[in-house]
Order: structure tokens, then C-alpha cells, then sequence
């Protein structure tokens, strides 16, 4: 299982590596000028010039990508040694002695760190409640379905599950804002807010804007594999022997897991990168909204930092899906013994 | 400044001034808003009157709240790199000197000012007993320390040039000094500034926010980490600052004009979508709306009950098709007068009705120095045509036959309303023999192409106002000094020692009629060798409710509510249905 764990690990992080760079080149290949973008459409050339130098933009590709590197992990050995000043490290966060430095954000001019501490737990609480509602959603809706297999409740549920994996996402926020901020009053309209509670109540309809659309998803799902499992010979034995309906779904459930926690763990994983449409519908504050104005505003460092964490996000939660077929599937780990 | 990133047309104002606004998705959910609640709008509710009667006093109290589906980088007056912030630095700012309610500079934090004889030495003489929002006075050394700070060569601050007239600017840009010479400090509360020239230009720039004093916090150099703090009417407390949400303010009791201001405090939200706004407006959650759709400036528009609160903005903003004059066929000025000549302005407006109005010059109508007798360049298709055959490329309507041989390529970006205005460009042009090949970029690829020497031939291009001031279009767009490799200013790359001359010398110029005279020669002679076709001016509408008094559409600032008032006890204990604190599911929260 360790061993397992830390292969995949590996893996990742030349996968890491490898999209690191390449977002790095293709963000240097567009033909935009980021210190334009900084000093402003109407800034005199010389001051887009003084960005430039600022900002180190006038230096090769190579030279910055190599600097990059030197500083994305590095270890700060001791204060005080001859050349190690505070101020080079004020972008960096630290963990004892490790630090991660992702440079300073060009727009905003704050360590591109701080930015992400400060957006990711957002995302995440977001992603987190997004999951929630369309696993619970989704599996208790595809369940339902398949236990009324080919009835009225099962057709309107799957054609329900149709309508809401077609609807696009800002539609369906739109929608949800429509009827319950401005025509019920119930939940705020956008924001954040910037107590506990204000951040429970505003997650509510972005969580289930995101959440619709993916339960629709797993309901489909969901019905087809209990479907698959219902008419499988341990559930006829279990019918035989006079197991009740709700230990056989019991039963049938615990072999759909598998595939539902593949698309849970890796939807967790997409979500993490943000979800940009609904982030911006409902002005939350997180890594999605983020990366889409990074890239906007060619602001290198921030879109470096949100796809290093994004891309964490998917390595990890891809490592955590193999890890749990592995315990959910014993045949998983008996193959793998061979 | 003003608007400083903003060479857009109306849509594009409100998507691309701004940092961090994921433009296109706010686009998106905007237009698809309307569709999707076309069926629910109804009529607009009425607005909600004042309590008092229309001479009212003031009433001090309340909170004003507004927003923008915009951001902001930062507070610092030293970094303006966005359009949105100045309406915050009016509040959090005040200056030696500002802009009345007709546009005129008046002395504000100094009690008065002198000209030399030679109009090279400005000398301001505070006023006692102004306090910063941390309780300190200011003092000259506060107005020299804070000029310094954000003319510093460390400091990012894209406007910094605007003041190269400084005696010892040079020298303290290029980091020889670290003293600025031009600036003394003559007494506890005499400062002056010398200039190496006279400048009719210095007096409306120093009136702008970037050089007005910051606390003693602010330190003697530019800081990424500085707290907005000065000696406007409103300050900002610790934490006010949310970035990408939102900005609250609170009342500055220190301000030096007593009883002022009025409300306790002001609240902006950033990143609100044009939907959610006009929910928000329309629920009592926001006093103010600023960002609106077409649909729904038609819809306020038709209802008379809103009338008497809103207004459109003065026209700050001009936009044209810009002809690099150093590549074919735009390198010969007939082509250019052809172009020029050729387009019926009438139908850039059609693009967008409520925004965009008809310009024939330069300078827009809201702009000081802006001339109405002026003809411009006017809607001619017969002298158009009569253009071409000078340029050696005659055209022939009924046959369709002749003109430029080649297709031009014409680069736009998909962001506002350029991508539609350049339809209207190729349809115009096409009258004349000129045939476009549409090519859509991103805007900052846009931005980076069109200031680069030898890329683009013809694109959209324009100015909003950095300070009220013909010369600042002039100088900026058309100048041979904004010519550049890279990054250029003058994007036509128009080279014209006489229009240099006439624009240096109305520069130079202190006397108004003479200077008045000088531009609109350096205008006219701008139109006949066209390096733009100049097209459409931009405004804004701009609502609020009713109980929001002593607001006003300013002449220079996007926004000035530094003294609006609230003229409704309960306006903000009402519940409301789309904040968060006041939700009723986030109300059972709290219980």
C-alpha cells in the first residue's frame, strides 16, 4: 500500500514538473506583454519599459525559467549568510527551513503564496460542498431510480438527469439566483461574505449549481451499475435466502462504489482548479475566478501558482482514487499482488 | 487618473479597465442574465424617494453602497494602474487642489496658491490644522515626502513621466538624486513647485490623485504594503480592504471641513455581475448602479419616475479607427483622408445607441478644449472617393470595380463593442474600394501588437481622459515623442513637426484664448492629415435612488459622492433579500 502510494507519488510529480513547464513556455509564446498589461493600455513607452525592467521581463526565457526553478523549493540554510538577506525570501512561504517561493504576483504585487492561501481554502470549502451535494444527490437519486426500474419515477428521473446535465452551469446558477435570492429571498444573491456564517450561507447555491450538474451525472451512473449489480447471482442468492430489499440495495451499493469513488475523487480533483463560470456567477472568491484573470491579465507568477496547485490537486486526488479501489476492490490488490 | 486603462469602447470600459475581472466570463453571465429573466422583469419598480423635502440639510449617517463588476490592484495613489480606483481615491485622498462641480481647479488642501510672474513656480500655502486619517497634521514636508514618494523610480507608477516638467525630474528618475529639486518646502505650510517650463498642463495634473499626500505611514518610498491612508474624507479601516469583494470605508471625523462628510460609511463590492447589480439596485441592497446592459438603460430610460435620479457622465472617451502611417496604404494621407471622409459616423452609434455618440475630432465633447465649431472629419462619400483617385486608386461604386488592389488586414480584439464597430468599418471602407479581412485577437495581445512598430495597419484605438486637458489626447495619441519600437503611444506612428510645435507651444501656453487658438490649430490640422478616423465617443449612465442625496454627475471624476448623504432613516436596516448577512437562511444560521 506505502509502496503504491509513493509510485504514484513519483509519478506525479513528473507529471507536476512536465505541465509546470509547459505552462511556463506557452505562457511566454503568446504574443501579449505583461508589462503592459501592468503599466496600463495608455502608459508612455517609458514606463512600460521601467515595468519591464521591474519585473524582469526584459531577461531571456531560459535565464527566468532557470530562476524559476532555483526558487520554486529551495532551502534557506540560516539568517544572516553572506547574500541571504530577508528581502529575498519575503515572497516565500515557509515550512521550517523548506521554503516555496512563487515569485510576486504582477497585478496585484502581494507574494503569489499569500494569494493562494488565501484563495485555496475557498475553493475548497467549495469544491468540498459541491461534491457533498451531487454524491448524496446523485446516489440517492440513482438508487431510487433503479429500485422503480422502468416506471414513471424511474423516466423522470433520468429525463430530469438529462435536463440538468444539459443546462450550463451559468444558466442553472442564474436560474437558482432567480428564484432563490431574488424571488424567494432566501439565500444571498452572490459573495462571500466575511463571517463563518455569512461563507455557509453564501456557499449554498454555487455548491449546488456545481452540484446539479454533477449529481445529474452521478444519478445516471448510479442507476446504471445498481442496475448492472441487481440482476447479478449474489443479489438473486440474497433475494432467494429472504434478504429485504434495503440489505440488497445495501449489497448492490457497496460493489457501485467502486466507479462512483473513481468520478468522486477525480471531480474533487477538477473542482479544486476552480470552477471559473460559477466562481465569477456568484462572486466567489476562489482559485477559478483567480486563474481566469491571471491569464487575462498575463499575470505570469499567479497563473504559475494556480497551475501548480491545480495540478497538485489532480495528482493527488488520482492518488487517493487508486488508493481507495484498492481497498474498496479486493480483486484490485489481488491482481496487483500477482 | 481618471480612467487610465481604458482605450475601449462602453462595453469594453466596463470589462477591460479593470484588474482581475475574468472579463469574459462576466460578459457571458451578464447578456445571458437578461435572456434568462426577460420573462420575469415586468415593469421597474419606482425608485424609493427621500424622506426630506428638496432643501433639505444634510443628514449625517447611513451607509452608502455600491458596485462594479470590476476590481482593483491596489490603494496606493502611487500605483494607478486601474479605472475604478479613483472613485476610492477621491474618498480616501485629498489633494493641494482639486476640481470644482464646472471642472475648474480650486485649492482644497491648500488655502491658497500663487503663480510666479515667469508661470514656472506654483506655491501652495496649506491650510492649519489638516489631519491625516492617523491624527497627524499635515504639514509642507508631508506634500514634498509624498510628491517624492510616488515620482520615485522604485515606485510602479505608470503616470510618473506626466510630471517630467518638475525641475530635477530627470535627475531623480534616473536615480542621480535623491531629492527632487523643483519641490521645497518654504515653511511649516509653504511648499512650491518649480517647473522648468511653464505648463498649462501642471495645475489640472497635480489636481489628479497621484501625487496627493499619504500619511507619514506611507513612508518617503513606495511600499507594496502600505495601508491606504491620507487626508480625504473617508479612510480605510483595518481589514476594510477584502480584495476581489470588496472596499468598506468609514467617515474620517478629522476631516478639515467641518460637519463633513456626511455618511457614516461607504461600502463598494467589486466583481458584481450587470444582473446581479441591477437586482441588487432594484432591492434596496445597492444605492447606486452604474453597470448596466443596453436593454436596461432603454428600460430606465422609458420610465419617468427615474428620471430625476440619473444622468448621463461626461464624454471622456474617443475612439477611432487608427491607420499606421508608416505602412501602405495608410503611409499616403490621401488613403487616410479617403477613410476619414468615408465613414458615416451615424452607424458606429447604431452599435450601441445609449453609449456610443458620433465624433468627428479629437478631443471628446466632456473635454476641456474641446471646440463644437470645429467641422472635423465629416461624413463626405464624394470627397472620399475623389481621395482615392488621388491616392492613384480610384473606385468606381456603380461598377464596384477599382481602388486598393489588396486586402487590408484590419486586427481587433473580442472584448467590448471593437469587434462590432469593425464590422462597420469594413462596410464603410468597402464603399470606397478598400476591402478588410477581420482578424480578432485577444486584448492583451491586441494592446502588445498595435504599439509595435510595423505590425498592425489599421485597428480601433482611443483614449479616456487621463486629466482634463485637450493636450492630453493630443500629446499622448499623435505626438512624435509617443512614437517607440515597442509600446508606442502613438499608435498611427504620425510624424508632423507643425502638429509637434502647435501642441508644445499650446503646452507652453498660459494665456486661454492664445492657447485655445493653438489647439484648435493643432486639432484641425490633425483631422486633414488624419492618422485616425475618428468615430464615436463614449458616456456612461449612471442611476441611484432617490434617497440618495447631494449625488452628482462630476465633470472629471467617474464618481464623486465624498459629500452624498442618505436622506431616509431605515435605509439600511431594511431587510433585504440578497446579502448575506441578511438572508433568512443565514439569519437561522445565526440562531
Amino acid at each position: 500500500m506505502i509502496r503504491a502510494a509513493f509510485t504514484r507519488l513519483a509519478h506525479g510529480l513528473a507529471v507536476l514538473f512536465a505541465t509546470v513547464t509547459l505552462a511556463f513556455l506557452v505562457n511566454d509564446v503568446v504574443p501579449s506583454d505583461p508589462a503592459r498589461m501592468v503599466a496600463g493600455a495608455q502608459a508612455r513607452p517609458a514606463e512600460v519599459e521601467k515595468v519591464r525592467r521591474e519585473l524582469g521581463l526584459d531577461r531571456p526565457v531560459p535565464v527566468r525559467y532557470a530562476l524559476f526553478l532555483r526558487r520554486l523549493i529551495h532551502v534557506r540554510v540560516g539568517v544572516g549568510v553572506k547574500g541571504d538577506s530577508n528581502e529575498e525570501h519575503v515572497t516565500c512561504g515557509t515550512l521550517g527551513p523548506l521554503h516555496v517561493d512563487l515569485g510576486k504576483s504582477y497585478q496585484q504585487r502581494r507574494p503569489v503564496i499569500d494569494i493562494l492561501a488565501e484563495r485555496l481554502p475557498r475553493t475548497l470549502f467549495l469544491a468540498v460542498s459541491a461534491v457533498l451535494v451531487q454524491a448524496l444527490l446523485g446516489i440517492a437519486l440513482g438508487i431510487y431510480a433503479a429500485k422503480n426500474k422502468r416506471t414513471a419515477k424511474d423516466r423522470i428521473t433520468v429525463g430530469a438527469s438529462l435536463l440538468a446535465t444539459s443546462a450550463p452551469t451559468f444558466m442553472t446558477g442564474l436560474l437558482l439566483q432567480l428564484v432563490f435570492a431574488k424571488g424567494l429571498g432566501l439565500l444571498p444573491l452572490d459573495g462571500y461574505g466575511a463571517t463563518l456564517r455569512d461563507h455557509v450561507v453564501s456557499v449554498v447555491l454555487p455548491a449546488l449549481t456545481l452540484g446539479l450538474f454533477g449529481a445529474a451525472l452521478y444519478t445516471r451512473l448510479t442507476r446504471d451499475e445498481m442496475l448492472s449489480a441487481l440482476s447479478q447471482d449474489y443479489v438473486r442468492t440474497a433475494r432467494a435466502k429472504g434478504l429485504g430489499e434495503l440489505g440488497v440495495a445495501r449489497h448492490a451499493l457497496r460493489n457501485v462504489l467502486v466507479p462512483l469513488v473513481t468520478v468522486v475523487g477525480l471531480d474533487l480533483g477538477a473542482l479544486v482548479s476552480g470552477a471559473a463560470v460559477t466562481e465569477t456567477l456568484f462572486r466567489w472568491p476562489g482559485l477559478g475566478s483567480l486563474a481566469v484573470s491571471a491569464l487575462l491579465d498575463r499575470d505570469g507568477p499567479v497563473l504559475m501558482g494556480t497551475v501548480l496547485v491545480t495540478c497538485t490537486g489532480v495528482v493527488l486526488s488520482n492518488v487517493f482514487v487508486d488508493l481507495a479501489v484498492r481497498q474498496l476492490d479486493p480483486r484490485t490488490r489481488a491482481e496487483r499482488s500477482k | 487618473m481618471a480612467r487610465p486603462r481604458l482605450p475601449h469602447p462602453p462595453l469594453a470600459l466596463t470589462l477591460a479597465s479593470v484588474t482581475s475581472a475574468g472579463a469574459s466570463l462576466l460578459l457571458l453571465a451578464s447578456l445571458a442574465a437578461p435572456a434568462a429573466v426577460a420573462g420575469c422583469a415586468g415593469g421597474l419598480p419606482p425608485p424609493l424617494p427621500a424622506e426630506s423635502p428638496e432643501n433639505a440639510p444634510p443628514r449625517r449617517g447611513g451607509t452608502l453602497r455600491m458596485s462594479s463588476f470590476g476590481d482593483i490592484r491596489g490603494l496606493d495613489p502611487a500605483n494607478i494602474a486601474d479605472g475604478l480606483v479613483s472613485t476610492l481615491h477621491q474618498l480616501l485622498f485629498a489633494g493641494l487642489v482639486d476640481f470644482d462641480d464646472h471642472g475648474e481647479v480650486v485649492p482644497r488642501l491648500a488655502e491658497r496658491y500663487e503663480r510666479s510672474s515667469d508661470g514656472r513656480t506654483y506655491r501652495f500655502f496649506l491650510r492649519k490644522g489638516v489631519l491625516f486619517h492617523d491624527g497627524t497634521e499635515l504639514l509642507a514636508d508631508d506634500v514634498k515626502r509624498s510628491i517624492e514618494r510616488a515620482l520615485h523610480p522604485s515606485a510602479p507608477n505608470p503616470y510618473a513621466s506626466f510630471f517630467a516638467s518638475i525641475r530635477g525630474y530627470d535627475a531623480f528618475a534616473a536615480k542621480k538624486t535623491e531629492d527632487l529639486e523643483g519641490v521645497r518646502v518654504e515653511g511649516t505650510y509653504v511648499v512650491s513647485i518649480t517647473l522648468v517650463e511653464p505648463d498649462s498642463t501642471f495645475l489640472p495634473l497635480l489636481a489628479m490623485q497621484i501625487l496627493r499626500p499619504v500619511c507619514k505611514s506611507g513612508g518617503r518610498r513606495y511600499t507594496d504594503t502600505f495601508q491606504a491612508c491620507g487626508a480625504g474624507p473617508f479612510k480605510l479601516p483595518e481589514g476594510g480592504f477584502l480584495r476581489g469583494q470588496s472596499v468598506t470605508l468609514l467617515r474620517h471625523d478629522g476631516y478639515y471641513e467641518a460637519g463633513k462628510p456626511y455618511l457614516d460609511s461607504i461600502v463598494f463590492s467589486f466583481g458584481v455581475t450587470i444582473s446581479a447589480a441591477k437586482y441588487k439596485f432594484l432591492n434596496g441592497d445597492l444605492d447606486t448602479l452604474r453597470d448596466l446592459t443596453q436593454g436596461d438603460v432603454l428600460a430606465f430610460q422609458r420610465d419617468p419616475r427615474w428620471a430625476p435620479y440619473a444622468a448621463y457622465d461626461r464624454e471622456r472617451q474617443i475612439m477611432g479607427e487608427a491607420m499606421n502611417t508608416e505602412l501602405a496604404p495608410f503611409d499616403n494621407v490621401e488613403v487616410r483622408r479617403a477613410v476619414a471622409a468615408a465613414l458615416d459616423r451615424s452607424h458606429y452609434e447604431k452599435v450601441k445607441p445609449t453609449t456610443l455618440r458620433a465624433a468627428t475630432q479629437p478631443i471628446p465633447p466632456g473635454t476641456p478644449g474641446y471646440d463644437p465649431s470645429l467641422r472635423g472629419q465629416e461624413h463626405d462619400l464624394a470627397a472620399a472617393l475623389e481621395h482615392m483617385k488621388r491616392a492613384g486608386y480610384p473606385y468606381d461604386p456603380a461598377t464596384k470595380t477599382g481602388g486598393y488592389p489588396k486586402v487590408i488586414p484590419y486586427y481587433t480584439y473580442r472584448q467590448g463593442v471593437s469587434e462590432y464597430t469593425a464590422q462597420v468599418f469594413a462596410q464603410e471602407v468597402a464603399k470606397i474600394g478598400l476591402r478588410i479581412e477581420l482578424r480578432l485577437v485577444n486584448y492583451p495581445t491586441y494592446i502588445a501588437q498595435i504599439g509595435r512598430r510595423g505590425r498592425v495597419s489599421v485597428g480601433p484605438w482611443g483614449w479616456s481622459e487621463d486629466y482634463p486637458d485637450a493636450i492630453d489626447f493630443l500629446e499622448s495619441l499623435f505626438h512624435t515623442k509617443g512614437i517607440a519600437d515597442e509600446d508606442a503611444s502613438n499608435v498611427s506612428f504620425y510624424r508632423s513637426p507643425s502638429f509637434d510645435g502647435l501642441v508644445d507651444a499650446a503646452k507652453r501656453e498660459l494665456e486661454p484664448v492664445r492657447r485655445k487658438d493653438l489647439i484648435s490649430r493643432a486639432v484641425t490640422k490633425l483631422c486633414e492629415d488624419a492618422p485616425f478616423a475618428f468615430a464615436y465617443s463614449v458616456r456612461f449612465y449612471d442611476i441611484h435612488q432617490g434617497y440618495v442625496r447631494n449625488y452628482r454627475v462630476h465633470p472629471v471624476w467617474p464618481l464623486d459622492v465624498s459629500f452624498a448623504w442618505i436622506d431616509r432613516a431605515n435605509a439600511n436596516a431594511r431587510t433585504h433579500a440578497v446579502s448575506p448577512t441578511h438572508a433568512p437562511l443565514g439569519s437561522l444560521l445565526h440562531r
